[in-house]
């Protein structure tokens, strides 16, 4: 393709940004349900990773494409979906139920972190050898089939994800506007109080919401270890910040724009940081003579730089941009006169 | 006959904050009370102790000959109350049909459905708005919204906190129609919180002015309007 | 024969440790700021005694020993490891470094005493000066918001500064492979010793003084309740920013002191655990805005961690799938013990000694709001 970015690296980045705006959906869920802010989101979506790798090893070595994608997201889905809700009910819950301020929820989702982390770690190593032995050394990539599409090739899990993120979101869309739990859902984000007076079986929503978070993380991350070099724990490490940056893009405070400020994240990360290399070396430096510099191995700074732009610019954002008035004044829409409000 | 409601000897709070100091009062059937006091007089601490959503420390609350004082909310709502919130009593990011099948999330579907048509028919002003959200809606409009959602479980006994609070003077004026019309023609039993004393007082059968938590007042509406003292004093009613 | 579990290693932990716990305290536990990035800070200090320092202790011998540099520069030529403009460029570089550094630094700054007093004095500034500004950059986009938004954005700037920046960045500290740090005297662990008592001693007093002082009523004001405290005129983000400079600077002298005791330590070595999460546990165990509390918590846990880690050696001599997941076993029981304090005793061993400050709510109350 022109200007140098192959077709496989851009389905790569819309592939990796769909399982990060799943991600920072899910992020954004929890916090706008309970009120936590949960530092352990990479971890629970490597769960889901995990389980893929277990999966292969075990008893899909030799499946490839389509039925070992949907059997492990929906693996990853159900396991990691599962530990939130354990996680939530056995530790989180009690701790809010105590009147453990956000402080005190947030060092026990870094705690929850440190532990998964290191449970994963220890299976891992362990495992090695042990009880993944056709896995040891091997890069999961090649299980990821590549199709020879428009003349050039590109890996099947990179169009899986994104068909994925669509479902699941068109899925979950309908859950929260057409059943009557997923609007009791809304309606206790928005007002606990007075849902709880309608009702609403509170306690039950913020479980939900804990399983929905889980559960999203756990499918991104079963599909996302397709794109590893390796099978390391540490690759959850880093992830947190993507998807903390994804949330606090879209506003933290908002499901959807979660999941679209996640998508943003993605793409800057990847398709950004490669359009930035490119005009860098191919034109910046050449004619300002300049060292030529490799960005690539620093695609997350594309997130704390955006998330620094974001808290200074609008702190609420992209779910508090008046998007109305700023067509308006541009002329695309007749204005509304309404403002909108602040959420609380 | 006996009251619908029967408050005795009732203290309550926030957890460490006692702010309601042993009142005692009932309302019968069909009855409007009024209950009207300074700011920080216990007014909303009351209807939310009857509701069971602030801590009650002692006493009790008779409903219909049965205490229901430590009844979760929820159940509260099964037997028949109803309690309309002074702030946040709808839920702005739903829209309207949302919200009123939010209040009837307890019933069955095909029930809901019938609900929502009846009580359309009494506020069809939100027929053309049932898809809009109900941050859309003007204040007025807002509380009329949360009037009908309490209407969804068909309650009995409906306490509602400063329903005008901020509305300017018509849309006031229809808000307190509406509750006349609840008692006279739903026959329905009101507790209402009133700040503008003077309009409440007017359409109330029995006050109840509380000060500090205490009870200042309690009988006949008419009379306290006419009580010079305690209107100067605390309702701010002129002469 | 059984040995000594509380080695001078350990000690030298412990004195690192209470310094970054007490910077931490007066953070979460006096002015209730989240900091989940206190790695990066610690690193700051180590930094500079790495990257910075060791460059600064090659450019002061070249300055002033011309002759010692030219032949620490052919010498690598010798040996084939490089050609080299200069010894600046030498000590900053990962092949050169440790011959540099072991051969001709250490050596040379352990005869000339005052030399070595000047350095120390300037790394020393640096690393505060450094860390400092490190800390207003990490956090002022989000001084003004809730909690949760400082929180993040602390993590991230210390997971990306350790974990991509210094990582990826050979030339500011190695990269994955490091470069020695400048070490002052001739035995390491006794300087990292005598200077992480020395700054933990005037890290505890400081604190204490701090908490007592008005500056420290202010601090607390901010964290009952930031509103109220804006509306009796202090300024809150003002406030923080300063907490989180200060800190910084104290977290930066623990980083100062561990780097001489092992001066090749890489960036990755600052990782969230040992260096952010680690100090979280330790303060909530002994007690926030407790500063007893806090060195309390510190020696209680790294007692046990000790314990913990020679577990293998009390129980069945070295195996190694034991000993492989001992880390993880550690990591795990601090999760746990600090879940459980979150629990049954959130106001830690020590809690907050009551204190002066008016009671922002009481006076909300009184006034009827
Ligand atoms: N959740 C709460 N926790 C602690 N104290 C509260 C709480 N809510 C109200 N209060 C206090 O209880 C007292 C009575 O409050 P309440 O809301 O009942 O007054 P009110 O008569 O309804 O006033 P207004 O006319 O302003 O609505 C006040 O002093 C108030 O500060
Ligand atoms: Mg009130």
């Amino acid at each position: 393709m022109a200007a140098g970015i192959s077709l496989y690296f851009l389905m790569a980045s819309i592939g990796y940004a769909s399982a990060l705006g799943l991600l920072s959906m899910g992020l954004s869920l929890t916090f706008v349900t309970t009120k936590v802010a949960n530092f352990a989101h990479g971890t629970i979506a490597m769960i889901g990773g995990i389980t893929t790798l277990f999966l292969i090893d075990r008893y899909m070595y030799n499946v490839k494409g389509l039925p070992l994608f949907v059997t492990s997201a929906l693996a990853g889905f159900i396991i990691a979906g599962v530990t939130a809700v354990v996680l939530y009910l056995v530790i989180l819950k009690p701790l809010a139920d105590r009147g453990s301020d956000v402080i005190g929820l947030m060092i026990a989702t870094f705690a929850i972190d440190i532990m998964l982390q290191s449970i994963l770690s220890m299976i891992l190593n362990l495992a090695h050898g042990k009880h993944f032995p056709k896995l040891f050394g091997a890069s999961v990539q090649s299980w990821d089939v590549t199709l020879n599409c428009c003349g050039t090739q590109i890996a099947e899990s990179h169009v899986f994800l994104p068909v994925a993120a669509i479902i699941l979101t068109i899925l979950f869309h309908l859950f929260l506007t057409k059943t009557k739990f997923g609007i009791a859902m809304r309606a206790t984000i928005e007002n606990p109080d007075l849902a709880e007076v309608m009702g609403v079986n509170t306690k039950a929503v913020y479980t939900i919401s804990w399983f929905i978070s889980g559960a999203l993380a756990g499918l991104a991350g079963a599909l996302l270890v397709f794109s590893l070099k390796d099978t390391s724990p540490n690759n959850s490490n880093l992830i947190i910040v993507s998807i903390f940056a994804g949330s606090i893009l879209g506003g933290l405070g908002n499901v959807y724009w979660g999941l679209i400020g996640g998508f943003l994240i993605g793409l800057a990360e990847k398709l950004g940081t490669q359009l930035l290399n490119l005009f860098y070396n191919n034109y910046l430096a050449p004619s300002l003579h300049l060292p030529p510099f490799s960005f690539v191995n620093y695609e997350k700074l594309m997130s704390l730089g955006l998330v620094i732009i974001v808290l200074l610019t609008a702190p609420q954002g992209l779910a508090g941009i008046d998007w109305g008035g700023l067509l308006s004044r541009m002329g695309l829409k007749t204005a509304r006169s309404r403002k909108p409000e602040r959420e609380v | 006959m006996a009251p619908i409601l029967e408050v005795k000897d009732l203290n309550a709070g926030y957890g460490r904050f006692h702010i309601l100091f042993d009142l005692n009062f009932k309302v019968d059937e069909k009855e409007i009370l009024i209950v009207v006091g300074p700011n920080g007089s216990g007014k909303s601490t009351t209807l939310k102790a009857i509701f069971g959503i602030a801590k009650v420390y002692s006493g009790g609350i008779i409903y219909r000959g049965e205490d229901i004082t430590r009844l979760p909310p929820h159940e509260k709502a099964k037997k028949g109350l109803a309690y309309l919130p002074q702030t946040n009593n709808v839920f702005a990011e739903l829209t309207v049909e949302e919200n009123l099948r939010m209040a009837g999330y307890t019933l069955p579907p095909d029930v809901v459905d019938e609900r929502v048509r009846t009580v359309l028919e009494s506020f069809p002003f939100l027929k053309s708005k049932l898809h809009d959200k109900a941050k859309s809606l003007s204040g007025g409009q807002r509380q009329l919204l949360a009037m009908a959602m309490t209407l969804i479980r068909e309650p009995d006994l409906m306490m509602f906190d400063e329903p005008t609070a901020g509305l300017a003077p018509i849309a006031a004026k229809e808000v307190v129609e509406k509750i006349l019309w609840l008692r006279n023609d739903l026959g329905k039993t009101i507790i209402l919180v009133e700040q503008n004393a003077k309009l409440g007082l007017e359409i109330g059968d029995n006050a109840l002015l509380l000060v500090s938590g205490r009870i200042a007042y309690y009988g006949s509406a008419k009379d306290l309007l006419a009580n010079k003292d305690l209107g100067r004093l605390y309702l701010g009613l002129a002469k | 024969m059984i040995q000594n579990p509380f080695t001078e290693t350990w000690i030298l932990l412990v004195l690192v440790y209470i310094i970054v716990t007490i910077s931490l305290n007066l953070e979460a536990g006096f002015t209730g700021i989240p900091n989940f990035g206190k790695a990066v800070f610690v690193f700051m200090g180590a930094w500079a005694a790495q990257g910075i320092g060791i460059r600064l202790a090659a450019y002061l011998l070249e300055k002033t020993d011309p002759g010692l540099a030219a032949e620490a520069l052919k010498h690598l030529q010798e040996i084939g490891i490089g050609t080299y403009k200069s010894l600046v460029q030498a000590a900053g570089d990962t092949d050169a470094n440790r011959i540099v550094v072991t051969s001709y630094i250490y050596p040379y700054f352990q005869h000339h005493l005052a030399l070595a007093a000047l350095l120390f004095t300037a790394v020393l500034a640096i690393a505060l000066a450094l860390s400092a500004a490190m800390g207003l950059f990490a956090s002022f986009a989000a001084v003004r918001l809730r909690e949760e938004y400082l929180a993040i954005l602390l993590l991230s700037f210390s997971e990306l500064m350790v974990m991509v920046i210094f990582q990826q960045t050979t030339s500011l500290n190695g990269g994955p492979q490091g470069i020695w740090a400048m070490r002052f005297g001739s035995n390491g662990l006794r300087t990292a010793l005598i200077l992480a008592a020395v700054f933990a001693a005037i890290t505890f007093l400081y604190a204490e003084k701090l908490a007592n002082s008005p500056m420290g009523r202010a601090m607390r004001a901010v964290r009952d309740d930031e509103i109220a405290a804006g509306v009796y005129g202090r300024d809150v983000a003002r406030i923080r920013l300063k907490v989180i400079m200060v800190s910084s600077m104290i977290a930066a002298l623990a980083g100062l002191a561990f780097i001489q005791a092992t001066p090749s330590t890489v960036s990755m070595g600052f990782d969230r655990v040992k260096w952010t999460f680690f100090p979280w546990a330790y303060l909530i165990l002994g007690g926030m805005a407790n500063n007893v509390g806090a060195v309390l918590g510190t020696v209680i846990f790294l007692i046990l961690q000790r314990l913990v880690q020679l577990l293998p050696v009390y129980i069945s001599g070295t195996s190694t799938t034991i000993m492989t997941i001992i880390p993880y076993l550690s990591n795990i029981l601090v999760g746990v013990i600090i879940i459980l304090v979150l629990y049954f005793r959130p106001q830690g061993i020590l809690p907050e000694k009551p204190s002066k400050t008016v009671d922002f709510h009481r006076i909300l109350v009184e006034e009827g709001e």
